[in-house]
């Protein structure tokens, strides 16, 4: 056999097929030469990142790791290789992700994902690996979220994790605040009705049957109604909510949810004021994309910036931040940047895109941080992470090479320009198909004039 | 008389008594120095005293006696950032649509000193802004180049008339309606409601500069009418031009009339500039680049159908096309500093973009002997960066005009 064969084979197996097969391949791959940033552990210059089956056997020094005769070297030399991001919570990548109704804990957003998604490929082109999906913020009860890997070609092919929780949102959509809060108060109301009046049948149905008024052989046999077993869970803890809360002003009604629920709490920009009662919450917190914003006093008309994510930073309070859809919010590192503007310790805002939000989807054995155990999931950078000047040149996950910049065609779109120049200076492109022909009916004499392309006989066009 | 709304408000600017003295020298040591135009200096000395650079140099610059010093170990200095083309956002009455063509009015006339975009810009380091009249005319008016901090609102202008800002594109006809009859109960039923309108908006206006100008050869006359006596001086080349244009079909409108009528224009966003490259060269144009990060991989950032690309930096610089970073003419602008950081990102080096946003509009809006870089004689117009400030956490730490640091003043 060939051996120069196998790898490309390989790789062309393992991109047509996605990341599906991953679970199956045998394959091995060594990322070599890089300096590896682990996140929580120190730094290995020229380290061996070693991952088999998926996972992250091995990880040290170039001279300390032996990397099989049959691996897949990945050479980063020069490079930085580190963990890709993860991402607690994100509303994008969906072909709509605010229902018209707003009470809808019976959907799951597994059916709104769009593997063909833009954001889903911004996501490898920024070196996100992991994110979490759940309905938008315009909602109540908004169904269930899932983790995906933003790679494949279905859903099954990028699910994770699945029912990683409800979404629950203190946005007030159309109406008021307060009627936002009360419509909330009333359907988690009406899940615990139809929970006590479910449990109170059973029991009389229990009773009855001990009593003998219902026959030995009959047995109980409702189930929760399918469009509130979910909501039902939410209201039984055994289903973590993740509510949205857009301001300060809600913080009163999140805290006294909080109580009830088993709450993951997504903050709005608005918070500086919240910072007491989150630490009395004593829980990790996911900051919304809005990372710094600007409050004028109405007063004096004095303008000052607020940034709560220090504030949560400087009370030992871990957060994870979001991604934007779009724009610099929408880079890891910008986020990362502005963070640190903001006084933020660069080791806590790499954190809130790595282990604190592996952590909040209980996954912080999987990803988050470059272990042996956890699933090789890396990214190869040209340079620092947070340096302005790095680009993403490879990202690994579970051990399939799933994006290069090189091959990146959207990248190159708007980086070579002098290319498509050249092709507008020849015209438009021109299909054997499709070219212009002129009608075989009627006055042949003015129609193909009117056919002609355009840009062919246009003075000062394509000097 | 000249400056109404800056003289006004002079009195009110109690703030400036409260600004420290700076006539004392203050020595600032250990910096990296990016001067503007030349290498930078590692290790550098930058001395200041009443509102001047004393002097610029190496660890050996002297010191005078008694001089402040401040240890800026770890830190890089920068000349005070110049905006050639800066969003007074907080004040909305930049378009004056009594008319399609007003050459006259005067964007100083409505400049606050206090408008809070300001405060915004000396945050970021800006300390010197061109602005500009709003797009909405096809002539808009004239700019000015204003300091984004003044001892005393007049002492904040540089440059009265700066700029006569035209606007080629959609944005001058935009929610113009034709008149069809019935009650015309609107001021949008107007003209231009076309991109051939708005040109000819401009051609007719320049026919009549044209016309002025070859009478008044002759018998000097009734004098012209304002606008008039203002688009003569364009077409004398005693004031710049300055045409807002993104796409690449507004690029060559704008390119085609500046050669029809003789005067040369600066291309303000020219988002599509990477299509028009030749013609920039050809022409020896100069375009003031808006917003280098507002390019994404889906959907479209430009405005008025341009397709911006992140190429487009790298390509001016390669073909000697003269250009500064700007971010008034695009909504979605960041920080200045943070766009010459994404042009540095999209392939611009670090020297060339400090410089397109500092001593290049400086040199461009023709401030350059007061500010925009860093030498002996010059306002001390400086910012003083926690590191590199094209690095994504740098912030500025203090900020300077005329020595005095803006920031420590809110």
């Amino acid at each position: 056999m060939n051996m120069n064969l196998l790898p490309a084979s390989l790789l062309t197996w393992a991109a047509t097929c996605a990341l599906v097969a991953t679970a199956v391949a045998q394959d091995v791959v060594a990322v070599k030469g890089g300096k590896v940033l682990p996140v929580g552990a120190p730094a290995i210059d020229d380290g061996v990142v070693l991952i088999e089956n998926g996972r992250i056997v091995k990880l040290g020094k170039a001279s300390e790791v032996e990397i099989p005769w049959a691996a897949k070297v990945v050479d980063a030399t020069g490079k930085t290789v580190m963990p890709t991001w993860v991402v607690a919570h994100s509303q994008a990548g969906q072909r709509g992700f605010n229902e018209n109704m707003q009470n809808v804990p019976w959907l799951s957003v597994a059916d709104a994902v769009d593997p063909s998604a833009i954001w889903f490929e911004d996501c490898l082109r920024n070196g996100v690996g992991t994110v979490h999906v759940l309905a938008g913020n315009q909602t109540l009860l908004g169904g269930l979220g899932m983790v995906v890997r933003p790679f494949g070609r279905t859903v099954e092919d990028m699910a994770v994790a699945s029912n990683t929780g409800m979404k629950m949102s203190l946005f007030a959509a159309g109406g008021g605040r307060l009627q936002q809060i009360r419509k909330l108060r009333r359907a988690l109301g009406d899940l615990r009705d139809y929970l006590a009046d479910f449990d109170r049948r059973k029991a009389e149905f229990d009773k009855e049957k001990a009593a003998g008024a219902v026959g030995a052989d009959k047995t109980w046999t409702e189930e929760i109604d399918r469009t509130k077993k979910a909501g039902v869970d939410l209201v039984q803890k055994k289903l973590k909510g993740w509510l949205y809360v857009p301001s300060f002003a809600e913080m009163d009604e999140a805290m006294r949810l909080t109580q009830d629920l088993d709450l993951q709490l997504v903050l709005g920009p608005n918070m500086d004021e919240a910072i007491a009662m989150l630490k009395r919450l004593a829980k990790p917190v996911v900051i919304d994309e809005t990372i710094e914003y600007y409050e004028t006093d109405e007063e004096t008309q004095k303008e000052t910036k607020h940034c709560p994510a220090k504030l949560l930073a400087d009370a030992g309070i871990p957060f994870a931040t979001s991604l934007a859809v779009g724009g610099p919010g929408s880079y890891p590192w910008w986020q990362i940047g502005t963070l640190m503007r903001n006084g933020v310790s660069r080791d806590k805002a790499i954190e809130s895109l790595t282990t604190v939000p592996a952590k909040m989807l209980g996954l912080d054995a999987q990803v988050g941080s470059l272990a042996e155990g956890k699933l090789g999931n890396v990214q190869i950078l040209t340079g620092d992470p947070l340096a302005a000047t790095s680009w993403v040149e490879t990202v690994i996950l579970e051990g399939t090479i799933v994006y290069e910049r090189k091959d990146d065609p959207r990248l190159q779109y708007l980086f070579q320009v002098e290319q498509d120049k050249a092709k507008k200076a020849a015209g438009p492109e021109q299909p054997a198909g499709n070219a212009p022909v002129p009608p075989k009916e009627g006055p042949k004499a003015d129609a193909p004039k009117t056919e002609q392309p355009a840009g062919t006989g246009n003075p000062g066009e394509g000097k | 008389m000249k400056l109404p709304t800056f003289l006004g408000l002079a009195a009110a600017a109690a703030l400036c008594a409260l600004a420290p003295a700076q006539d004392k020298p203050v020595v600032y040591r250990n910096a990296r120095l990016w001067l503007g135009g030349k290498p930078p200096i590692e290790n550098g000395v930058l001395v200041t005293a009443g509102g001047k650079i004393l002097a610029v140099g190496g660890a050996d610059t002297k010191a005078p006696d008694g001089a402040t010093v401040v240890d800026c170990a770890g830190k890089t200095i920068t000349p005070g950032l110049v905006d050639a083309s800066f969003r007074a956002a907080n004040n909305n009455d930049f378009n004056e649509q009594g008319d399609e063509i007003t050459p006259h009015v005067r964007v100083l006339d409505t400049l606050d000193p206090d408008d809070r975009s300001f405060e915004r810009a000396r945050a970021s380091g800006v300390t010197t802004v061109h602005v500009m009249p709003g797009t909405r005319n096809v002539i808009g008016g004239l700019g000015c180049v204003v300091k984004t901090w003044g001892a005393d609102p007049k002492s904040m202008v540089l440059k009265e008339d700066a700029s006569l800002r035209i606007t080629m594109g959609s944005e001058p006809s935009q929610r113009n309606m034709a008149i069809r009859g019935g009650q015309v109960d609107s001021i949008y039923y107007r003209r231009p409601t076309t991109r051939m309108g708005v040109v000819w908006e401009a051609r007719r206006a320049f026919y009549d500069a044209k016309e002025a100008l070859q009478k008044s050869q002759g018998d000097p006359g009734a004098p012209p009418s304002a606008g008039i006596e203002v688009l003569t001086r364009v077409l004398k080349g005693q004031l710049t031009a300055v045409t807002t244009a993104r796409s690449e079909q507004d690029l060559r409108t704008a390119l085609r009339l500046a050669a029809e009528f003789g005067y040369k224009t600066i291309l303000d966003d020219a988002q599509d500039a990477h299509v028009v490259l030749d013609e920039l060269v050809a022409t020896k144009s100069t375009v003031m680049l808006g917003a280098p990060s507002a390019t994404v991989i889906s959907g479209s950032a430009g405005g008025d159908g341009a397709d911006p690309r992140s190429a487009t930096v790298a390509l001016l610089a390669q073909r000697g096309v003269p250009f500064v970073i700007t971010t008034g003419s695009n909504l979605a602008a960041l920080d200045l500093v943070r766009e010459a950081m994404f042009a540095v990102r999209n392939g611009l080096s670090p020297t060339q973009a400090l410089d397109a946003i500092t001593v290049e509009p400086a040199k461009l809006l023709g401030i350059d002997q007061r500010t925009g870089s860093l030498a002996a004689g010059k306002d001390a117009d400086f910012v003083v960066w926690s590191s590199d400030p094209l690095d994504p956490s740098a912030i500025a730490e203090s900020v300077h005009v005329d020595g005095i640091n803006v920031l420590a003043l809110r």
